[in-house]
């Protein structure tokens, strides 16, 4: 009897809040389905009085959306796939390799989050040109490599070394080289590791917005945050209608990576953290 | 038993293991070093932004910083978000973690859904946001007029304390569910037995909270912590698409001051020297920080 | 046992292999670089801060015109951060890496690109066009210190018109459209109430608030600069100035505290205020959003202090400039030039009726011009626009008397106008203290 009316009032006020968290979500989509002479009614309604698609159908008829997307799309996941292949090679150097200025390394590389990103655009920006990469996707995998790095190899060092280093003896004895124990071994212990660093490399690149705006100048290679921000922002004019269509568009993918990837994410940031 | 290989095959051992830092390294040193070196160097001259073209001031830059009330205003703003939002982060993250603990109805839906601010883009965040916020169409405004909780529409991001107010609540349901996640994941590891064990000696839930729980989540968050104060610290997105600094520098930190140097009044020198002032603050608090937690591990 | 040094320099190399191969792969997905390709196409890159959809159709048509007049030339269009240009083109004069075009940015920020040398002289492309389809004096804006023309205006905007509700005013039983401050004044204060404000006017720390104060300012009687541009700032048409500002506070929206352009033309069409201040696209606005109201508005020359002082109509005068760094820069004067070939600048026009305005006489006499349904419906109110912002200024050109100010640009970017009216209305700061500040850090931007 205690037992479950605890569970309804865990219940209760948990989903109070995260309905509350998510609010704006769901009024992001009430006003996406809003036709436009109803958008600015003062009061404003809560329940849209007249459901259209409009907005959605022209954001992608009428716009390079569906191109920003592709963008966005092709960025972020090769971003993924490059840090993570960094990461996890770079961790494991730190956790299982002996080398000359191996501790100085793991606290140096957190250092570069004391860099504030906006010092860094001209300067990463006068680069890229000068490597014959501006404007090209290319630059922002480079750069939000970069961003990402410190934390994955932070989060999958300290998931490494809890792996017990038994495991990979065993391996090594049994006649596997060094590399291939890494694959063997290491590799499906760290996947909860994993996934957490390719999910936050993945959310880092799908979002950024200043180095998306400067880097990156044509339309055929701009990611989503640029494009939709340049197309519907205005110093005159906002389209609120196209815009929370978009913001919608463009948060879906994400949450349904994630619904598919949670149970794999907890469990990779629970044992990664016992080591701190 | 693992046994020390023989030194030829440690020598071999190191050789790769550099070999598979090396791209790490070399990205940072390109992509972070440069940049940094010549935020310094530039710091030293006065900057045209879109020529880069400049004449060399020495130290004038820093003598102008250390005495211009704008500099020392942003500094105050940026203590003022930064501890701010953090701690609201922090409250809220363990909170909603420990909730999310419990069982409850369709728990795994509640967690993915209350990550997505995470998920969502700055950009688009602030600009729900200022739709909520708003003063004629603004649904917050309506629901608290309804409510009758207030006689008048409130002006949520023109005026002060509100402007900082809103930019902390908006900052904290951005970036609590990075806390959520690191702080759930390490819940679900603690073994059940020590809590069975505290309950039989007589324990109640808050002396469980203090007892066992706290302790096993001080190492995470001594982590989360630092991220999060240093990534606070530094945001500019979301300071600068919701309030742009306004109303009159009262939400102005030190990221908007550096993007107000280097773009709008086009002086990529004093900008540079405002960045390297940001990085001596983070670098001391990082070391700070990080002597301080140790010593606490330690002793 | 296995060499594995061998099997681990194998498995190196492939996956090094692998990036160099994707980051090939990501260098060549390059878009629209510019410059002359293997085949001889030259291919033009068209940056500009206005892409809505229905203005990107209008381009379109334009594009297609042009290259089908020049075979082995292609155009591509690249829209730019109207928040953000300035980072955008601080990068790219930087690294040498600029478009071929520049369109729609505020004639003060080319002034001071140009004084930097970042811009090419647009003499030649005025000739073709032909110097006198342009309204008279239209182009003296563009011209620069040395005396060559450093770009000239796509449109014409004039910003800062007052747009008022004819219903209301029937209904608060005013006769005729205010013409002074004290009348705009008492106008509002009757209109106001059962939820409708006054006015949107800005106070937000933003360029909105800068640019309309300036022309509140010199509807005052005063300036920001004198012709030879020392500073003016002190005198007592600011001090009235803030005063008017001031009072205006309670008549408007509480939010306005924050207000930029896109609020102020959003409260005026949604009807939550008896006036507005803004340019041309409160016609199309109102036309999708609020049709209700669209019999009721028209618009005026915004109120002056007092009925002697000349009005003033800011003209942000949005341009087409050339940067000098460009390739192919004869290929790009010719697209420059044909922007203004009726059959491409009507469409283009017509995709923000009432908003960007002829420059070309010509043009907008032409009936094909005429023919468009809110130009049709609303013909007093554009020819009011059109000749208000054939004659308008903005603080790089204040007056006919005055020298082009290069810096303004700067000033606009800095807020240091938008800091001065918040700190006297918001704050409540002693208005002689603000001004003199104010003036300091003037000073320190013209200097710079």
């Amino acid at each position: 009897m205690n037992a479950s009316r605890a569970r309804m009032i865990w219940s209760v006020v948990t989903w109070t809040i995260v309905l509350a968290v998510v609010f704006p979500l769901i009024w992001m989509i009430v006003t996406s389905v809003k036709p436009q002479s109803e958008l600015f009614s003062i009061p404003p309604t809560l329940m849209p009085e007249t459901i259209t698609f409009e907005h959605y159908w022209r954001l992608l008829t009428d716009t390079p959306f569906l191109q920003y997307f592709r963008n966005s799309m092709i960025l972020a996941v090769t971003t993924t796939v490059v840090v993570v292949v960094l990461g996890t090679l770079g961790a494991y150097s730190l956790v299982r390799f002996k080398y000359r200025g191996r501790e100085t390394l793991a606290t140096l590389v957190l250092f570069t989050y004391l860099m504030p990103s906006v010092v860094l655009v001209v300067p990463l920006y006068l680069m890229m040109a000068k490597l014959g990469l501006a404007n090209t996707l290319a630059s922002l995998v480079i750069a939000y490599t970069t961003f990402a790095l410190p934390y994955a190899l932070w989060l999958l060092r300290s998931f490494m070394s809890s792996i017990p280093v038994d495991l990979e003896s065993a391996a090594l004895v049994d006649g596997a080289d060094r590399m291939g124990a890494f694959v063997d071994v290491i590799l499906p212990q760290a996947l909860p590791g994993i996934v957490s660093t390719a999910l936050f490399t993945f959310i880092l690149c799908w979002n950024e917005y200043l180095f998306a705006l400067v880097l990156v100048n044509s339309d055929s290679v701009r990611p989503l945050t640029a494009g939709t921000m340049n197309m519907l922002i205005t110093s005159f004019n906002i389209d609120w209608s196209l815009l929370m269509a978009a913001s919608v568009m463009m948060s879906l993918p994400l949450i349904v990576i994630f619904t598919f990837l949670q149970g794999t994410l907890t469990k990779g940031f629970g044992a990664g953290a016992v080591k701190g | 038993m693992h046994s020390d290989p023989p030194p030829s095959l440690e020598k071999r051992y190191a050789r790769i293991g550099v070999v598979l830092i090396a791209p790490t390294v070399l990205v940072f040193c390109a992509v972070i070093l440069y940049p940094l070196i010549s935020a310094i160097y530039l710091s030293l001259f006065s900057i045209y932004t879109p020529t880069l073209a400049g004449e060399w001031v020495g130290v004038d830059n820093y003598t102008a910083l250390l005495a211009s009330g704008d500099f020392w205003n942003a500094a105050r703003n940026t203590l003022i978000w930064t501890v701010g939002t953090l701690m609201l982060q922090l409250v809220f993250g363990v909170a909603m973690a420990l909730l999310l603990n419990q069982s409850i109805v369709f728990r795994s839906l509640a967690r993915s859904l209350v990550l997505f601010p995470y998920f969502l883009s700055t950009v688009v965040a602030v600009l729900v946001w200022r739709w909520l916020f708003n003063d004629l169409y603004g649904i917050l405004n309506h629901v608290l007029l309804i409510a009758g909780l207030i006689d008048a529409p409130v002006n949520w991001l023109g005026q002060m304390p509100n402007a900082m107010i809103s930019i902390i609540l908006v900052g904290a349901w951005k970036y609590f569910p990075f806390v959520v996640i690191v702080v759930l994941a390490r819940l679900q590891s603690i073994p059940e037995q020590l809590y069975e064990a505290a309950t039989i000696d007589g324990a109640g839930p808050f002396q469980r909270f203090t007892d066992i729980t706290l302790p096993q989540l001080r190492d995470v968050l001594v982590v989360v912590v630092l991220l999060r104060a240093i990534w606070d610290f530094k945001e500019f997105d979301l300071i600068y698409l919701m309030t742009g600094g306004g109303p009159v520098r009262a939400t102005q930190t030190l990221s908007l001051l550096v993007y107000e140097e280097a773009f709008r009044l086009n002086r990529m020198g004093m900008a540079s020297t405002y960045a390297v002032a940001m990085m001596l603050v983070l670098l001391g608090f990082t070391l700070v920080y990080l002597r301080q937690t140790n010593r606490i591990e330690e002793g | 046992m296995t060499d594995w040094l061998s099997t681990e320099g194998r498995r190196i190399t492939r996956r090094d292999a692998l990036k160099h191969l994707v980051a090939a792969g990501l260098a060549t997905a390059v878009g629209g670089c510019g410059g002359t390709d293997e085949d001889g196409t030259i291919t033009l890159r068209w940056w500009s801060t206005q892409g809505a959809p229905a203005q990107r159709a209008a381009y379109r048509v334009q594009i297609d015109l042009f290259e089908a007049a020049h075979p082995g030339v292609k155009v591509v269009f690249e829209a730019m951060s109207d928040e953000g240009y300035a980072t955008q083109l601080a990068a790219a004069f930087a690294s040498g890496d600029v478009p071929h075009l520049i369109t729609h940015m505020p004639s003060f920020a080319v002034q001071g690109y140009y004084a930097h040398g970042l811009i090419e002289p647009f003499d030649d492309v005025i000739e073709a066009i032909g110097a006198d389809e342009f309204y008279p004096r239209a182009n003296d804006v563009y011209r620069a210190a040395d005396g060559r023309y450093v770009g000239t205006s796509i449109g014409n905007t004039a910003a800062d018109m007052l747009w008022i509700r004819r219903d209301l005013m029937e209904r608060a039983e005013i006769e005729a459209i205010p013409e002074t401050w004290d009348e705009l004044r008492a106008a509002c204060r009757a209109m106001q109430g059962g939820g409708i404000y006054g006015a949107p006017l800005p106070y937000g720390l933003n360029s909105a608030n800068s640019l309309t104060f300036i022309g509140f300012i010199h509807r005052a009687g005063g300036s920001v600069f004198t012709p030879d541009l020392e500073i003016a700032l002190d005198q007592q048409a600011t001090y009235d100035a803030l005063e008017f500002y001031r009072s205006m506070l309670e008549l408007c929206p509480p939010g306005a505290t924050g207000y930029s352009w896109g609020e102020m033309v959003t409260s005026f069409v949604s009807g939550a205020t008896a006036t507005g201040l803004y340019a041309g696209r409160v016609l199309a606005n109102v036309a999708a959003q609020n049709p209700q109201i669209a019999d009721s508005i028209t618009c005026a020359l915004y109120p002056r202090m007092s009925r002697d002082i000349p009005a003033w109509t800011y003209n942000d005068f949005p341009c087409v400039c050339i940067p000098s760094a460009a390739s192919n820069k004869a290929e790009a004067k010719l697209f420059a030039g044909s922007l203004f070939d009726p059959a491409g600048y009507i469409p283009q026009l017509h995709a923000a009726p009432g908003h960007v305005l002829p420059v070309l006489e010509t043009v907008a006499e032409n009936p094909a011009y005429r023919d468009n349904e809110i130009i049709d419906r609303y013909p007093q109110e554009i020819d009011l626009m059109a000749s208000a912002a054939a004659q308008g200024y903005n603080l790089g050109f204040e007056t006919t008397a005055h020298q082009p100010n290069t810096k303004a640009g700067e000033i606009i970017a800095s807020n240091a106008i938008a800091e001065m009216v918040q700190r006297v209305v918001l704050n409540d700061e002693d208005p002689q203290v603000a001004v003199g500040n104010t003036v300091t850090r003037l000073e320190e931007i013209m200097r710079s």
